[in-house]
C-alpha cells in the first residue's frame, strides 16, 4: 500500500509565516468591521448531518460534499456552507430571540473540487447574516458591509448588485417544466446567448422570452435600468427593476466612487437559495470573485421558522491570493531581544525576558548552549539585541 | 495604456480561422502569422495579446482569469465544463458529435451492455444517461475508430465532420449527438471589470461573422 504521510490531500494546504499572517490579517480586518457594526460573531459545527443540506430544494450537489458517518451510522458532512448552519441555528435555538438579528462568522468550509484544476476543497469564509429585516435598509446596510469589506484591502474593486426575484417572476409566467426553467437559468448564467435564444424560440415569441433572451446583456451601469425598463412584461416586474435602481443609486453614494457599482441582472447562479437582491464582489486580477450573497427570505423558513435575511460571504482564501499574487506581503514580526542564558541562569533569563515581554518588546529565549550559536542564530533571524544573562550582570550586544 | 486583453486561441485550424477573423475586423496579425515558437504574441493596434495552446488549456486559463477570453470548440466545453461565460457561436469550426458503429449493426437490440470507445467520456456518459442506457465507456486517446473494428467497443462516440474516416473503415453514424463550432468565451470577471473594451470587441465580432 502506498503510504501518503508526507503529502496533503489534494485542494489543501498548509501556510506558514507570511502567509498565515496574511490569512489572519484578512480576518481579523473582516471581522473588526463586522464588529463595528455590531454584528456578533457565531461558531458553527464543522460537522453537521447531511440533512440539513437536503431540504426540499437542495442546493448542494451531494457529489460536491466531503461525507462520513457518525457512531451511529448517520450521515455526516464536512460544512460546504455557513448560511445553511446559521439559518438551522435561527430556526431553532434563536427563535425566539428579539429581531433583527445580526450575525457574523469566520470559518472553513469544504467541497470536493475538480481534481488538477489548481482549486481549494478548502475555504474559510467570512460573512454576515442579517435576519429578520425585509427592508431596503437592511439590503443597504450589507452592501455598505460589503463595500467597506473591499475598501479595506486597498485594492482596485467593483460591487455587483442584481435581483434574481426578476428572472424567478419571468419564467414562472411561462407553461414549462421545471426542467426546462433550469436549462433557461443555466444558459443565463454561462451568458450563452447562442444557447439560450435557441432554446427559448422553441417557446414561442411573447414579451416574457423576448425579455429573457435579453437577460444576460443586462450588466453594466445605469444604462441597464433604462434598456431593462422597456423589457418588462408587467407591473410587478418593473417594480422589482424600479426598487432595484434605488438600491443601485443609493450604493453608488454609499461607495462614494472608491469602486465601481454595477448591476447584472443575469445574477442566476444554482447555489443560490437567494430571492431577492444578490451581490457579488470582484477585486482587480483575480478570475473570480471574491464575494457572493444575497436575501434568502425563504431558507430559513425550510427550517420551519418563517423570518427573512439578508447576508455575504467572502472567500478569504481568494483574498488571500490576491494579496500575495500582488506582493503586499506583510513584514513578519521580527523579534526585538534574544535573551541567551549562562548554564544555571536558566530561571533568571527567563524571568528578565518577560520583564521585557511587559515593557513592549518581543522577546525569544535563545535555546543553545553556547553564546555563539546563540549569535549566529540572532543574526540570521535579524534580532538586534542579544542579552546574555550570567551570574554577575546582564550584558548587551548588537 | 490599460494592459491588453489576453485572448487564448486553440492551436491549430480554429487558430487559423480566429486569426482571419481578427484580420478582417481590421486588427493587425503578423505577429501571430510568424509566431515562430512564441506562445505570447501581441496584436499591438487592437491593445490584444494571443496567447496559443491546447484546447482544454484555454478553458483553463479562462477560468481562471489568466486569459480574458478564449476561442475553442464546443466539443472541448461539453467534455470540460466549468466556469466561464459562452458568449458567441463563431460558426466556423463546424461539425458534429456523433454515435458510430459498424455498417449494419443493431445497436441498440439485445440485452447486453454496450461498449462505447471515446476520447470525450463526458459526453458519452452524458448522451446515454439521458437515453436511461447503462454503457460501458473506455477512454482512448488516438484514433477511436479502431475500437469497434478491434471488437473492442460496440461503438463510438466522435467528432465526425466529413465522415470519410468513417467509411472507409466501414463504419457509418446512427445518431448525432450535439453539433458543434467555435465558441468565444469568456472569464466571468474580466468580463465585468472590462466591460466595455470586451463588448467592443464583440460587438466588432458579431458584425463580421
Amino acid at each position: 500500500m502506498r503510504n501518503y504521510d508526507l503529502i496533503t490531500p489534494e485542494g489543501t494546504k498548509d501556510l506558514l509565516f507570511g502567509e498565515c499572517i496574511i490569512r489572519r490579517d484578512i480576518e481579523k480586518t473582516l471581522l473588526d468591521i463586522f464588529k463595528s457594526r455590531g454584528y456578533s460573531e457565531m461558531i458553527t459545527p464543522g460537522l453537521e448531518f447531511f440533512d440539513v443540506f437536503n431540504l426540499n430544494s437542495s442546493y448542494f450537489p451531494q457529489e460536491n460534499l466531503y461525507k462520513l458517518t457518525d457512531s451511529k451510522g448517520r450521515l455526516l458532512v464536512m460544512r460546504p456552507d455557513s448560511t445553511m448552519p446559521i439559518a438551522r441555528v435561527i430556526a431553532t435555538r434563536l427563535r425566539d430571540a428579539m429581531l433583527p438579528l445580526k450575525l457574523c462568522y469566520n470559518q472553513t468550509v469544504y467541497r470536493t473540487e475538480p481534481a488538477l484544476k489548481g482549486r481549494s476543497d478548502e475555504i474559510v469564509q467570512a460573512g454576515v447574516e442579517l435576519i429578520g429585516s425585509q427592508l431596503k435598509i437592511a439590503d443597504l446596510e450589507v452592501i455598505s458591509t460589503a463595500v467597506e469589506a473591499l475598501k479595506a484591502f486597498g485594492m482596485e474593486f467593483s460591487l455587483e448588485i442584481g435581483n434574481i426575484g426578476i428572472f424567478k417572476e419571468l419564467v414562472s409566467k411561462l407553461e414549462i417544466s421545471d426542467n426546462v426553467k433550469e436549462k433557461i437559468r443555466q444558459n443565463i448564467e454561462a451568458k450563452n446567448f447562442p444557447a439560450l435564444n435557441d432554446l427559448l424560440d422553441t417557446l414561442g415569441t411573447n414579451p416574457v422570452t423576448t425579455a429573457l433572451k435579453k437577460l444576460p446583456a443586462l450588466f453594466g451601469g445605469m444604462e441597464v435600468f433604462d434598456k431593462a425598463e422597456e423589457l418588462m412584461p408587467d407591473e410587478n416586474i418593473k417594480r422589482l427593476l424600479d426598487e432595484l435602481r434605488d438600491v443601485y443609486i443609493d450604493a453608488n453614494e454609499i461607495c462614494g466612487g472608491d469602486g465601481a457599482i454595477t448591476v447584472d441582472l443575469g445574477l442566476v447562479n444554482k447555489t443560490d437559495y437567494y430571492t431577492g437582491l444578490v451581490i457579488k464582489g470582484y477585486l482587480q486580477g483575480h478570475g473570480e470573485e471574491v464575494i457572493s450573497g444575497g436575501r434568502y427570505d425563504k431558507l430559513i423558513s425550510e427550517f420551519g421558522y418563517d423570518v427573512p435575511a439578508v447576508g455575504f460571504a467572502i472567500n478569504v482564501n481568494g483574498v488571500a491570493k490576491v494579496i500575495e499574487k500582488n506582493g503586499v506581503f506583510p513584514a513578519l514580526p521580527r523579534t526585538d531581544v534574544l535573551v541567551y542564558a549562562e548554564e544555571g541562569c536558566e530561571v533568571a533569563a527567563l524571568k528578565a525576558a518577560q520583564e521585557l515581554r511587559e515593557q513592549g518588546f518581543i522577546v525569544e529565549s535563545a535555546l543553545f548552549d553556547d553564546l555563539e550559536s546563540a549569535r549566529a542564530y540572532a543574526m540570521d533571524k535579524k534580532i538586534a539585541k542579544v542579552v546574555v544573562i550570567d551570574e554577575s550582570d546582564e550584558e548587551e550586544q548588537e | 495604456m490599460n494592459k491588453p486583453i489576453r485572448i487564448a486561441l486553440t492551436k491549430g485550424r480554429l487558430e487559423k480561422d480566429t486569426v482571419g477573423l481578427l484580420e478582417k475586423l481590421g486588427f493587425d496579425c503578423t505577429a501571430v502569422r510568424e509566431k515562430g515558437r512564441k506562445l505570447i504574441l501581441p496584436v499591438p493596434d487592437g491593445n490584444l495579446e494571443v496567447v496559443l495552446a491546447k484546447a482544454n488549456d484555454v478553458i483553463t486559463y479562462v477560468e481562471h482569469g489568466v486569459c480574458d477570453l478564449g476561442v475553442v470548440g464546443k466539443d472541448t466545453i461539453m467534455e470540460m465544463e466549468g466556469k466561464f461565460y459562452e458568449l458567441v457561436d463563431l460558426g466556423f469550426g463546424r461539425c458534429k458529435f456523433a454515435l458510430a458503429t459498424k455498417k449494419g449493426y443493431d445497436f441498440y437490440s439485445g440485452y447486453g451492455i454496450k461498449t462505447i470507445a471515446t476520447k470525450y467520456p463526458n459526453v458519452a456518459r452524458r448522451f446515454f444517461e439521458k437515453k436511461g442506457m447503462d454503457t460501458e465507456i473506455i477512454k482512448i486517446e488516438g484514433s477511436v475508430e479502431l475500437a469497434p473494428l478491434l471488437e473492442l467497443a460496440d461503438g463510438i462516440v466522435d467528432i465526425v465532420e466529413t465522415g470519410t474516416t468513417l467509411k472507409e473503415n466501414g463504419l457509418e453514424v446512427i445518431e448525432d449527438v450535439a453539433p458543434i463550432s467555435a465558441r468565444l468565451i469568456a472569464n466571468t470577471v474580466s468580463l465585468k471589470l472590462r466591460h466595455a473594451e470586451i463588448d467592443g470587441l464583440i460587438k466588432l465580432i458579431e458584425e463580421n461573422l
